[in-house]
């Protein structure tokens, strides 16, 4: 009787203990994102803006002399849209340039793109601009990694940090 | 009824033929005034020239008592040069012994109205300059600030809806926050109406060989379109959240137009084809070079050209002569070749100049080579200036006031560039400007 006893006890609690389900916890992994217009409100100088495009197309650092050189050439045109695409425009006759070629750029367009707004905006590219970017590229078989780069710096938002 | 119908059909009347409308340049109404002329070229005769080396043509006599008088001016002013000690010409034997040939055969003075004492109460560059171009004194502003007040780019834009590429404001450097002043902070001009500024000698100097000269030339349809379409997209999302940034105005083809009008400098000076004056051994001399090459392209409604080379009289008095004597051949120079090789604006063409100050009654104590004593700017003297003008319907040959009696201010030049473009009545109706008269309403 006593062993039967034990008996009943153990398996009340194995049936208590035991059976106890785990409830599931869900979780959020973590995902570096930077958000759209990336908080950007403060206007580059021009010696910024000159210095951050050398580095953006040419992946070294402007030496000071020439960056005080293009800055004056941009200060003496006051139309500074006019002045930043003659720069711009004389920056993409040089050799040293690094631009993707365009049958990389056409090999993937998606991928393309995605480097180009986190290379030129520090940030990710929304799907609005995804598609309009596929479309254009689609519809226009002509345009070049070269075109795309000088629409990106001439943009008001690469103004803008 | 009736009543009721007539009184709202008055109303709405009314209302049609007294509220504004803004046309796409962004002026209300039309400009009231005829226009003396189609062009206005006002040459800020600046860096501080002493009414004693000028107007009173009194050479080395006032300011190194060596007696020798005469006018170093002669495209300008009516006067003999001097006959000793001649130090601001060309260099033969002796630095500067070779004056520069006169260019006109009639002075400005005998063609135009000379206004030879006129009050300038600010005497620093940036604020002397900032007041010729907004007719306001701006005594609480400092450099590195656009004016607070508009300036007559602004007020010719807004009020008379004129292109961005009608407007130049051409200066011979970036020094001094020039550049600063192709448009004001105003609230209610700015940007949208500012000239399209230009510092040449920099542009098309060494920093703009390097930089500037090699640029590529884009396919307007094939290459720059499509560039400038992504180009808008990526502006439109961005305006959707972001900041706008500062813009002048110039259309797509009047920016084509520049970058054209630049490439086209570059290799006219490879081929030494750039309009210089005869002699253009001096900054001042090649802006005015660059400045008639705008002229020909553009045939701008206002161009201000802005000089100043004699600003080395602080430490260098036989410079400062040099840069008078080639100041005035720059001008002589423009005024021959808008006559001469612009068409659209000869005869159509009303030119203004003044300097921005004067300069001291006493030196510095700074001798130069010549051991003539430099002059600054900071005392009464400094508040003398002088104005000239010729073009279209203005007198010839009329001298107005003297040493003893000033007649005008440097805030009438604002109201006078209105006047000879019709749009005088407009501007004074702003409220802004520091006089509303003219140096017409003080002949």
């Amino acid at each position: 009787m006593h062993i039967f006893r034990k008996f009943i006890f153990l398996i009340s609690f194995l049936l208590l203990f035991s059976c106890n389900k785990e409830e599931p916890v869900y979780q959020l992994n973590q995902i570096n994102s930077s958000s759209y217009n990336a908080n950007k409100n403060k206007l580059k100088s021009t010696m910024q803006y000159i210095s951050i495009l050398y580095a953006n197309l040419f992946q070294t650092a402007l030496s000071s002399n020439e960056l005080v050189e293009i800055t004056n050439c941009i200060e003496s045109i006051g139309d500074k849209e006019v002045a930043h695409e003659i720069v711009l425009s004389n920056f993409m006759n040089s050799q040293q340039v690094l631009i993707p070629s365009d049958s990389l750029m056409r090999s993937d367009l998606n991928h393309f793109i995605e480097e180009t707004y986190k290379r030129f905006y520090v940030r990710d590219i929304s799907e609005a601009e995804r598609k309009f970017f596929i479309d254009f590229f689609e519809s226009n078989p002509n345009v070049s990694s070269e075109m795309v780069y000088m629409a990106f710096a001439l943009s008001n938002e690469y103004q803008f940090y | 009824m009736k009543r009721r119908k007539f009184i709202k059909k008055s109303l709405l009347g009314g209302a049609a033929i007294t509220m504004p409308f803004v046309l796409p340049s962004g002026r209300l109404f039309a400009s009231s005034g005829n226009r003396m002329a189609d062009h206005v070229v006002f040459v800020a005769f600046a860096g501080g020239v002493r009414q004693q080396e000028s107007v009173l043509q009194r050479y080395l006599d006032d300011s190194q008592a060596y007696p020798s008088a005469g006018n170093i001016m002669y495209n300008i002013l009516d006067g003999a040069p001097p006959t000793d000690k001649i130090v601001y010409g060309t260099t033969n034997y002796v630095n500067g012994d070779t004056p520069i040939p006169k260019m006109l055969s009639q002075t400005l003075q005998q063609q135009g109205t000379f206004f030879k004492e006129v009050n300038a109460s600010v005497v620093g560059h940036y604020a002397g300059v900032n007041t010729l171009l907004t007719g306001n004194y701006m005594f609480t502003q400092g450099l590195r600030n656009k004016p607070l007040t508009p300036t007559i780019f602004e007020y010719l834009r807004r009020l008379t809806g004129e292109k961005a590429t009608k407007t130049w404001f051409i200066g011979n450097g970036i020094g001094n926050s020039i550049p600063l002043l192709d448009y004001s902070t105003h609230s209610d001009y700015g940007a949208q109406y500012g000239a399209n500024f230009l510092a040449p000698i920099v542009t098309f100097g060494n920093s703009g060989d390097k930089h500037l000269k090699n640029a590529k030339v884009y396919h307007p349809e094939e290459e720059l379109d499509p560039m400038y379409k992504m180009k808008y997209f990526l502006d439109n999302v961005w305006y959707s959240q972001g900041s706008a940034l500062p813009n002048i105005g110039n259309t797509e083809e009047e920016k084509l137009q520049i970058k054209q009008f630049v490439r086209d400098m570059f290799q006219k000076k490879d081929s030494g084809s750039i309009a210089f004056p005869p002699i253009s051994d001096s900054g001042d001399l090649q802006t005015i070079g660059y400045a008639c090459e705008v002229l020909k392209r553009f045939k701008p409604t206002l161009t201000v050209i802005y000089l100043s080379n004699v600003d080395g009289c602080h430490g260098n008095f036989s410079s400062y002569l040099r840069s008078l004597h080639r100041a005035d051949h720059g001008v002589g120079h423009l005024w021959d070749f808008i006559q001469n090789q612009v068409p659209e604006m000869s005869g159509n063409t009303t030119m203004i100049v003044a300097p921005e100050h004067g300069r001291n009654d006493d030196p510095n104590g700074i001798k130069d080579a010549n051991a003539f004593y430099g002059y600054d700017h900071s005392d009464s003297n400094s508040q003398r200036i002088f104005n000239m003008m010729v073009g279209p319907g203005i007198d010839s040959n009329l001298s107005i006031g003297n040493e003893n009696n000033k007649v005008g201010d440097i805030v009438n030049i604002a109201p006078t560039i209105a006047e000879i473009l019709g749009f005088k009545n407009d501007i004074v109706n702003t409220g802004l400007l520091a006089s509303n008269q003219s140096f017409f309403d003080l002949i």
